[in-house]
């Protein structure tokens, strides 16, 4: 702090004033402290509403109008962090007691030894500095965890709340967060010739930086897929365009599909993505094949192999993220593959898009119980209607 | 989540035991940075006693193999569980990390 610590000095006895000037000169003029003055407790309300800068408070208890044990009472009215330190006669346990109980940091006894006195103003203004640290840390703490709260928020409102209304197929998703920001995203978006392009992805780590990664991914994915119809070719665009400058090596997996819903086509391709579950109509249940590429963001260069499936009516395919699978109960074991499986081996070909993704979320929540959710969880249904 | 470490032949042999997961990973990374740094050679990521990775983890390892890489020190992992070599499988990160099934066949192809 450059200004000096002002000090309000409160007590009835003239003769304080010139004292307290005299002995506390060095301290005065090295610019350490600096004193203001007042004869009771109303005074000194007064001042500390006016100056409004005061520090701390040195007060008598014996004065008119108003007492010191009184103002004490009042001082954190005016502003809670200023510090008190009382002034008592030698031996006056009771009124000591009192102050202590009304918030006084500190007392010293008439009469006053300067030297203990300045001492005592130290370790009040110590306490004082160290309090007002703690106090803007809380602060910066708090806005912080709004900051944090908005981007959390922002990538609630980038995934899509409308799904495509077509009478040949239909698309749901959902995404769960944990409670730290970054993580997992999907994507919709209708392309060239009636096709449609699906994409799920989950970023490594979570927090801001991760938040971020995610965001240029998302934007990277859906300008790269407006001008590119391979899935394959997408993530290699979208790899190289992420890798560009990536020295904290955060990555992100994506599976990326596009669906021609006039031939029922899915072709797909993995960035070190988990492989999407296809569900026939017939109630089978099997995992797609991966394509064996690499998490984007790490290697340049890549060239992502792709592969294709013809969906029949009445089939499903169910896209997710390791926040299903690894989603633990209190146990600590995993949902694994196999919860998924076992949520549609058998179903019927009824089950829609929305009935997909639901039962996933309603599945795995019931798995958890009480536990509680460290990913976020993503899943992203195509069906194909009868 | 412990890691410890020993010299063998050649390579500094790096355990790492328990679960990796994102309440950790930067703390796994500080600890294995803290003991290859000591060194110069080759580094040799045990994962015999490794039950969990999540993404997290996996973006330490990374960090960690672009360290030595800038220091022209070979990095390769060995002895992964049967779940940690799936998860390494599906990420694709088996084509960019060497994996040794052993730490004997990770010493002798780093003694090569």
């Amino acid at each position: 702090m450059n200004r000096p610590y002002k000090i309000l000095v409160v007590d009835d006895e003239p003769d304080l004033e010139p004292l307290m000037l005299q002995r506390m000169r060095r301290h005065i003029r090295a610019g350490r402290y600096s004193f203001v003055f007042a004869r009771n407790g109303l005074e000194a309300l007064d001042r500390l509403n006016e100056d409004g800068d005061i520090d701390m408070v040195l007060s008598d208890i014996n004065m008119p109008q108003m007492d010191g044990l009184t103002l004490l009472e009042q001082i954190p009215k005016v502003d809670p962090n200023i510090r008190s330190v009382i002034i008592s006669a030698y031996g006056d346990m009771k009124n000591i007691r009192t102050a202590m109980n009304r918030g006084a940091f500190d007392f010293v006894t008439k009469p006053v030894d300067f030297k203990d006195l300045q001492i005592t103003i130290e370790r009040t203004l110590a306490h004082m500095m160290e309090w007002r640290e703690a106090l803007s840390y809380r602060d910066k703490l708090v806005s912080i965890q709004n900051e944090l709260e908005v981007a959390s928020r922002i990538q609630q409102s980038i995934l899509p709340s409308e799904f495509p209304d077509d009478l040949r197929y239909q698309v749901y998703g959902n995404m769960e967060p944990a409670r730290d920001v970054g993580g997992d995203f999907f994507d919709i978006m209708l392309l060239d010739e009636g096709q449609i392009g699906l994409a799920i992805a989950d970023v490594s780590d979570k927090g801001v930086p991760a938040a971020l990664f995610m965001m240029s991914c998302r934007t990277l994915l859906k300008g790269v897929a407006i001008g590119l119809t391979e899935p394959g070719a997408v993530l290699g665009e979208v790899n190289d365009l992420l890798h560009e400058d990536n020295e904290t090596m955060l990555f992100v997996t994506v599976l990326y599909a596009v669906y021609n819903p006039a031939t029922g086509e899915l072709t797909y391709a993995s960035g070190g993505h988990d492989p999407p579950l296809l569900i026939r109509s017939d109630g089978s249940v099997s995992l797609l094949p991966l394509t064996d590429g690499i998490a984007l963001g790490v290697v340049p260069e890549l060239e992502y192999k792709q592969h294709s499936i013809t969906l029949g009516p009445g089939d499903t395919v169910v896209l997710y993220t390791d926040g299903v699978t690894e989603a633990q109960n209190t146990d600590g074991s995993a949902f694994e593959v196999d919860g998924l499986h076992q949520i549609f081996a058998g179903s019927s070909a009824y089950l829609k898009a929305r009935e997909g993704t639901d039962l996933v979320f309603e599945k795995v929540r019931e798995f958890m119980g009480e536990a509680s959710q460290f990913d976020d969880i993503t899943c992203l249904t195509l069906h194909r209607d009868n | 989540m412990d890691v410890t470490s020993q010299r063998t032949g050649g390579a500094l042999i790096v355990s790492v035991e328990g679960r990796v997961d994102g309440a950790n990973a930067r703390k796994f990374q500080k600890a294995v940075e803290s003991v290859i740094d000591d060194d110069d050679g080759a580094v040799i990521l045990d994962m015999e006693n490794l039950s969990y990775i999540s993404s997290a983890g996996l973006r330490s390892i990374l960090l960690i193999a672009k360290g030595l890489q800038k220091r022209n020190s070979q990095f390769a992992v060995c002895s992964l569980q049967d779940a940690i070599g799936e998860v390494f499988r599906i990420v694709g990160f088996d084509k960019i990390v060497t994996i040794h099934s052993s730490q004997g066949e990770a010493v002798s192809a780093m003694g090569s």
